[in-house]
């Protein structure tokens, strides 16, 4: 069950993975926080970085990392910068604030920038994926809500979030259960000749023993909870947050110094001394810079103006 | 006399939704150290009367209660579940929903997080209790990897935690194989013992937890207490038959040889009663008395296995090389614990999973070249749980549904479901909603569905579980007439050792992948190689044949030979 889908439900060996609970869900929370506080690619390549090597120390099963970074990333990226050239190829210009144009045809045009651009957004959100798939790999569902309760949050927000990982295996195995029992009643499910929207139907009308079942479950759940006296006390403690570390203590220090380290960039560059444009670019100067109301780019203001 | 810690005063309880109480007139006193079962039969209100002692009611389900219910010196209702908690420990039957932690150590150390029990002082006490069921090097494991009977150790484990002095066991025995069973009343049974625990079990299968002794036996019916007495005065009165509970195999036997019982000492442990020179030989007697052999008639195959092996993407066999026949009309017991392959040989027959090797033929027709749908046709499947298969609202959709979806002509239609639902007993029924229908009905209407495509083969998989005597009885005699008037191929996947033995010809035994057996259910059954790797246990007629020095084999025969023609005369 292990990695199928990316889920370790018991600690793995590596130094990252025997962090607390704490440790991770704070360093993940201020990751986070870093890379969306800045387009500045200056920052953004140390970011992709560190968060690769969480990645690959800790030796995962790189397939449905790959998959997933395939499948739901590079083609939405490429999807979505084809449209983006073709209903706003001036984003270069609203976002990095000059162009330089490189090809021309009619109203379509590809300038330096707009490449510039697409390139700085890409590596932000590979860095965001990095760190989501290293905190992903390294954190048990258990460590994750006794972490967040550790940073927080009520515990009985973050018990759902365990409890969630915790019937996941179980509600897939009963929806394939479910699916063979109508297949062989002929419920068409799968198959050539069958229409994707007939299957999107016909998977419609499983939802109703699913949910049945999930239902009786609810019920078990929350009576076996109560009677182990879950919500007794306004507090409690979690066997998976085990005692911080050396590892621990270092990690939760580079934590406050990343954290420190982004509130300086975003007050000194955002607000006292703050480039002129969204994206910091190496080819142009301050002064170079044209300040660009983004809605006059957008190709149908030109039905309201006048 | 020692104060009673659990204590029932003229009690009544009432559901909120309900109209009438499902419990009245209860006055029962339960002492420290007792072990005690609780007996009778589906809506007897034995769950009922569990989860007044453990608070479920009246702090989950609410409803109206009078009279009292005192739980060591305190009156329930004036208490929490959570105090209560800190004094009953309850095993629910649901044991993979009991378990709520991500793993063992978690699962165990629930209670104690809630409790704002500081880490390092959970672990002595996780140890500890792990170590008392035998599970202590599986503190690592997830619950996905552990079988059912493990998950129960763990529930026992969990509801440890604080220093519990009455343990609740609703129907332990439910979902676990026969051995394991046997087990989980072995090791309920020294926790009784040793830990000094008062132990109260819910259950119907009463054989199964005679295995080790019991003090006292409540025996519920109708919402009330119907008789609180020993196992023997229970085994030698009556009230068993009158309140739907199976009688144990080898009292059984003992009646048909026409054994005087109320005589007999310790008549409820099977190993220390004492049989009387007489009775020793009308038992002789009965188990080696020749009667007229049931008559076999061999068909042509329906279903062939040649030389099947099944594997998950490349990996380890979970079948290997499995060869079979299964004929037409026949009844046979699929056995063997869990995970030995039972569940894949039933999918594979379904073609909901394909062979990685080898062909099974479906009416001489290889099925590698039929779709499900098509397979679907011939061989119907019908699950455990039958919510899980019910998608309309009314009985008559439900069971056109197959043919519905095979754009069939509306009178076509009705004349199949009218003949299916006759068939299962359900013509008047075919217009309510589903949700009206008791467990047993449900069973029926998903048969039905599958009766409606006029299967040659019907595969039932544990049809019996979770069910009482009567419903099971009921479900048995049910689809008997399905196979003997219809000519239907019935398969059971079952740990049900009763089933095997009153309503099947032939078992096939699968054991880590490899078919180990296939053969007559009473050769199987006193075969004490295939019993051990099969996770099966010797019934009590095997223990009783024994003891009189006979055959076993020859005396279960009889024994079942005998019954079907007691029962073909009722």
């Amino acid at each position: 069950m292990n990695n199928r889908f990316v889920i370790n439900y018991t600690p793995g060996p590596t130094f990252l993975h025997k962090l607390t609970g704490f440790t991770k869900v704070a360093l993940f929370m201020v990751m986070t926080a870093a890379i969306i506080s800045t387009f500045d690619i200056r920052i953004l390549i140390p970011l992709l970085l560190i968060n690769v090597a969480e990645v690959i120390s800790m030796k995962p099963n790189y397939k449905p990392i790959t998959i997933m970074f395939l499948i739901t990333f590079v083609t939405v990226t490429l999807i979505g910068n084809i449209m983006l050239f073709v209903v706003s190829p001036a984003a270069g210009l609203n976002n990095v604030g000059a162009e330089h144009i490189l090809w021309q045809s009619g109203r379509f045009y590809l300038s330096k920038e707009f490449l510039w651009y697409i390139f700085v957004v890409f590596v932000k959100r590979t860095a965001s994926f990095a760190s989501v798939m290293a905190f992903a790999l390294a954190t048990t569902p258990s460590e994750f809500a006794s972490g967040l309760n550790k940073c927080g949050f009520p515990y009985k927000v973050c018990t759902i979030v365990s409890l969630a990982y915790r019937t996941i295996p179980d509600i897939a195995n009963d929806f394939i259960n479910i699916r063979n029992s109508m297949m062989m009643r002929g419920l068409e499910l799968t198959g050539k000749k069958v229409s994707l929207w007939k299957k999107l139907k016909n998977t419609v009308i499983l939802l109703v023993p699913m949910i049945f079942t999930a239902f009786g479950k609810v019920g078990n759940i929350a009576n076996a909870m109560d009677l182990r006296g879950y919500g007794k006390n306004k507090k409690r403690t979690w066997y998976a947050e085990h005692d911080a570390s050396k590892g621990d203590r270092i990690i939760r220090i580079l934590t406050v110094v990343l954290l420190l380290l982004t509130i300086y960039y975003v007050v000194m560059y955002r607000f006292i001394n703050p480039w002129p444009a969204k994206f910091w670019c190496p080819w142009l100067q301050p002064d170079e810079i044209q300040h660009i109301n983004v809605f006059d780019t957008l190709f149908f203001m030109k039905w309201f103006k006048k | 006399m020692k104060e009673p810690i659990i204590e029932f005063k003229d009690f009544s309880f009432r559901y909120k939704t309900q109209k009438n109480p499902t419990l009245h007139d209860i006055n029962l006193k339960i002492y420290p150290g007792e072990k005690i079962l609780i007996l009778g039969a589906s809506g007897s209100g034995k769950s009922t009367l569990c989860n007044c002692i453990n608070g479920l009611i009246p702090f989950s389900f609410e409803g109206e209660i009078k009279g009292s219910c005192i739980v060591n010196n305190t009156e329930t209702k004036k208490s929490s579940i959570f105090k209560l908690s800190n004094t009953v420990g309850t095993v629910l039957q649901d044991s993979d929903a009991q378990f709520v932690g991500l793993t063992v150590a978690e699962d165990v150390a629930f209670v104690m997080e809630n409790d704002v029990m500081p880490r390092s002082d959970m672990l002595p006490f996780i140890d500890k209790n792990l170590n008392m069921v035998g599970m202590r090097e599986f503190v690592d494991h997830v619950p996905f990897q552990l079988s059912g009977g493990q998950k129960q150790k763990v529930a026992i484990a969990g509801v440890f935690g604080n220093h519990v002095q009455v343990l609740i066991f609703d129907e332990p025995l439910a979902s676990l194989d026969p051995q394991m069973g046997m087990t989980a009343v072995a090791l309920i049974d020294d926790l009784c013992r040793s830990e000094e625990k008062t132990v109260i079990v819910i259950e119907h299968r009463l054989e199964d937890m005679l295995y080790r002794s019991v003090d006292r036996i409540i025996l519920m019916g109708e919402g009330t207490i119907q008789a609180d007495v020993t196992p023997d005065e229970l085994l030698k009165s009556d009230l068993l038959k009158t309140y739907g509970i199976r009688e144990p195999l080898y009292l059984t036997a003992m009646k048909y040889a026409g054994c005087d019982l109320d005589s007999v000492k310790n008549l409820s442990d099977l190993n220390s009663l004492e049989l009387s020179g007489e009775n020793t030989a009308k038992l002789k007697n009965f188990f080696t008395e020749e009667r007229e052999p049931v008559i076999e008639e061999k068909h042509e195959p329906v279903l062939r296995f040649e030389h099947v092996s099944f594997n998950y993407d490349g990996g380890r066999n979970v079948l290997e090389d499995i060869n079979l026949e299964i004929y037409k009309g026949e009844r046979v017991a699929i056995i063997g614990k869990n995970g030995a392959g039972k569940s894949t040989a039933a999918k594979l027959i379904c073609g909901t999973i394909r062979p990685t090797e080898g062909k099974i033929y479906l009416n001489g027709t290889d099925e590698s070249g039929m779709t499900i749908k098509e397979i679907g046709e011939n061989v119907g499947y019908v699950m455990q749980d039958p919510n899980t298969m019910i998608v309309k609202d009314i009985i008559k959709d439900e069971v056109g549904l197959a043919l519905t979806l095979r754009k069939k002509p509306q009178e076509y239609i009705d004349e199949k479901v009218n003949k299916a639902l006759e068939t299962c007993g359900l013509y008047k029924m075919r217009n309510w909603p589903v949700d009206s229908v008791s467990y047993g009905q449900k069973k029926r209407v998903t048969v039905a569905a599958m009766m409606a495509l006029e299967p040659d083969i019907l595969i039932l998989d544990e049809p019996t579980a979770g069910q009482d005597y009567k419903s099971y009885t009921d479900i048995m005699n049910f689809v008997n007439t399905l196979n003997k008037e219809y000519g239907k191929t019935i398969l059971f996947i079952t740990h049900d050792m009763h089933l095997a033995i009153e309503n099947t010809d032939r078992a096939i035994v699968f054991a880590d992948g490899k078919m180990i057996r296939s053969d007559k259910v009473f050769t199987v059954l006193s075969d004490e190689e295939t019993i051990r790797k099969a996770h099966l246990k010797q019934t009590s007629l095997y223990t009783l044949a024994v003891r009189l020095g006979i055959d076993p084999e020859m005396a279960i025969r009889h024994f079942i030979e005998y019954e079907r023609t007691v029962k073909t005369h009722e």
